[in-house]
């Protein structure tokens, strides 16, 4: 009598568990359902000196990702996708500026401020205030971003301004008159509905 | 005289060291496509080897990468998902169906851990 009722509450036990586990589950594709991401977001950066040979460049496959529904945000650019003009130069940025190969990466972590996916139409302003990491260096920054809707994608652009110093990197004097202490950098991730 | 070919050995000098200058500073970009690649892996041990020990040693070299097409974008193969291929040109002849082997060559620029995926770049289809 007494392990017969045992085994029943065993099976409603079951039962609860597993409903819970399907909830849980259909909570998890329900979250997942509002991630934005690109692989093949694009960077690019100048930091030309008129007169002087041009300094920039251009990497065409940065990842993004976007939670539509936190509004966090995070972004990573492997530092040897950069591409110049010209050759030597992107050696020289390589080997002796940002030492691609002790940092291979370039990444940003924050959150997109008052973020609201249903308030998103044409273009609309935000702030993403979070912490770049580059050269093994942290620095936190508002970053000024627009953000508009392009079919089921987020088109999020973002003009912004860095100095090379910032992240420990060194430029030598011989070079510092041709290189712009301030480096104007552009992004453009194209988000697509995960 | 003398003056006269002081002056020409110093403009051949000059010329000369211009053009080896000249030569130095505007070299041509690496040609991946015709570059012999230094290592064939196949995409899901390529992303192991980055994860299990860095694999610094492979970045900016030319690597052959072979597995099984799982993605195609505009501009990039994912093979195996684990490692993108981008491509300068991706033509329609190289945008092959889903789960159809293929050998990529490319040069290696990394690990991406957003999307837990190595990256190559200015990929060609090896036939």
């Amino acid at each position: 009598m007494e392990s017969r009722r045992f085994i029943g509450k065993l099976k409603h036990m079951k039962t609860k568990i597993a409903f819970t586990i399907i909830c849980f589950a259909f909570i998890v594709t329900a979250i997942g359902q509002e991630k934005y991401a690109t692989k093949t977001g694009q960077i690019k950066f100048e930091a030309s000196v008129p007169s002087f040979e041009e300094v920039k460049a251009k990497n065409n496959d940065v990842s993004a990702v976007l939670d539509a529904a936190t509004g966090k945000f995070a972004a990573l650019a492997l530092i040897k996708g950069f591409r110049f003009k010209v050759a030597l130069m992107e050696e020289h940025f390589n080997e002796n500026y940002v030492e691609s190969s002790k940092y291979p990466r370039a990444t940003f972590k924050g959150s997109i401020q008052d973020f609201n996916l249903a308030n998103i139409s044409e273009k609309t302003e935000y702030v993403i205030s979070g912490t770049f990491n580059m050269h093994g260096t942290d620095k936190t920054m508002d970053v000024p971003a627009t953000i508009s809707v392009d079919g089921d994608a987020l088109l999020l652009t973002a003009k912004f301004v860095m100095q090379p110093e910032d992240f420990n990197i060194k430029i030598p004097s011989i070079v510092s008159n041709k290189i712009a202490e301030d480096v104007d950098v552009s992004v453009e991730f194209r988000l697509q509905k995960q | 005289m003398k003056k006269q070919r002081l002056i020409v050995i110093i403009v051949v000098f000059l010329a000369i060291v211009g053009f080896f200058g000249y030569n130095y500073i505007y070299q041509d970009h690496r040609d991946i496509k015709t570059e012999t690649s230094t290592l064939e892996i196949t995409a899901p041990y390529l992303l192991e080897r980055f994860k299990t020990n860095n694999a610094e040693e492979l970045l900016n070299k030319t690597i052959t990468v072979t597995g099984k097409i799982s993605d195609v974008e505009e501009n990039g193969i994912t093979l195996n998902g684990s490692v993108y291929a981008s491509f300068d040109n991706l033509t329609s002849e190289d945008k092959v169906g889903d789960k159809i082997k293929i050998k990529i060559k490319g040069r290696c620029i990394g690990y991406d851990e957003l999307f837990d995926i190595v990256k190559i770049d200015q990929s060609t289809v090896v036939k």
